[in-house]
């Protein structure tokens, strides 16, 4: 009886473990998803983009600076992202969610490209 | 074949006009102008291109030429307001030249001979126009503004418009072409 009950102790206390690490390791692994995901600015200035190639982790933040005097764009080829009217002294913030490599433009003024890359 | 002539006639007045105003920029560019003279001189440029360019909006038929006026609107607004924004931090009062009285006055000529245009003959004697101006804009800024400006904001400032200057020539480079 003892042996039995010893037994089941066992068992429950490895299951209760078991699920104790599980429940550790997904707050660990949600907890460095949240810690990793980083915040990247682009500067619009000059009619430039600075960066012009711009590499970030799916789930990062890119926010576009505009420091020109005048509005601009940052507009992905098929419309992936598009901020819009960008005034001067404001900025736009996109989330990153898919992979690829994006090249985009101000709409505005064509002379301006760049390149969103999103591993 | 006598509207043809009559608008190619435009054409050389108006880019003549424009000549006159460098050759009036590379006279002063003898003695050079001071930050207060490069300050006037920025905003009189500005303003002829705001005042063109509300004048080929409301005028123009063709949406690309609408907005290209509107992006000149924009942007030559914007710069003006940075200009001014920073004249008043350096308490620079911009001071009126001959070379901005020129550009004011050439300004006013043009917009006269492109008010008597119309349809496809207006659009192409305004953007004519805006790839002569922007050249001899940049002229201007590279042979006289940069040279002489002695503030270090002014001269960011310029150094900052220049690409400006540049694209607004390439963008009506663009259309000029297209609309041979």
């Amino acid at each position: 009886m003892m042996r039995d009950f010893m037994s089941r102790m066992d068992k429950r206390l490895r299951d209760a473990g078991l699920l104790l690490l599980t429940c550790i390791a997904l707050s660990a692994a949600s907890g460095a998803v949240q810690a990793d995901a980083r915040v990247h600015v682009v500067v619009i200035e000059a009619m430039r983009y600075v960066p012009d190639v711009i590499e970030v982790n799916a789930g990062d933040t890119v926010v576009w600076k505009n420091k020109d005097a005048f509005p601009h764009t940052a507009t992905a080829g098929d419309r992936d992202f598009d901020s819009g009217s960008i005034g001067s002294e404001h900025a736009w913030k996109f989330k990153a969610r898919r992979k690829g490599v994006f090249p985009y433009v101000c709409t505005l003024h064509p002379t301006m490209k760049a390149t969103l890359v999103v591993k | 074949m006598k509207q043809l002539i009559n608008v190619a006639q435009v054409i050389k007045s108006i880019a003549g006009g424009v000549f006159a105003i460098a050759a009036t920029v590379a006279f002063a560019q003898a003695s050079g102008p001071n930050d207060a003279q490069i300050a006037a001189i920025v905003v009189a440029a500005n303003s002829v291109d705001i005042d063109a360019g509300k004048l080929a909006r409301s005028k123009s038929k063709n949406k690309e030429v609408k907005e290209f006026a509107q992006l000149m609107i924009n942007d030559h607004t914007g710069v003006n307001k940075q200009a001014i924004a920073l004249v008043q931090k350096l308490k620079v009062t911009p001071e009126e030249n001959d070379t901005s009285k020129s550009l004011k006055s050439d300004g006013a000529a043009t917009l006269k001979k492109l008010g008597g245009l119309k349809g496809a003959e207006f659009d192409k004697a305004y953007v004519a126009n805006e790839v002569t101006y922007h050249q001899a804009v940049l002229d201007v800024i590279d042979k006289t503004l940069l040279p002489n400006a002695k503030n270090a904001e002014l001269k960011g400032l310029l150094e900052k418009v220049r690409p400006a200057i540049d694209a607004h020539l390439q963008h009506a480079k663009h259309m000029q072409a297209s609309m041979k």
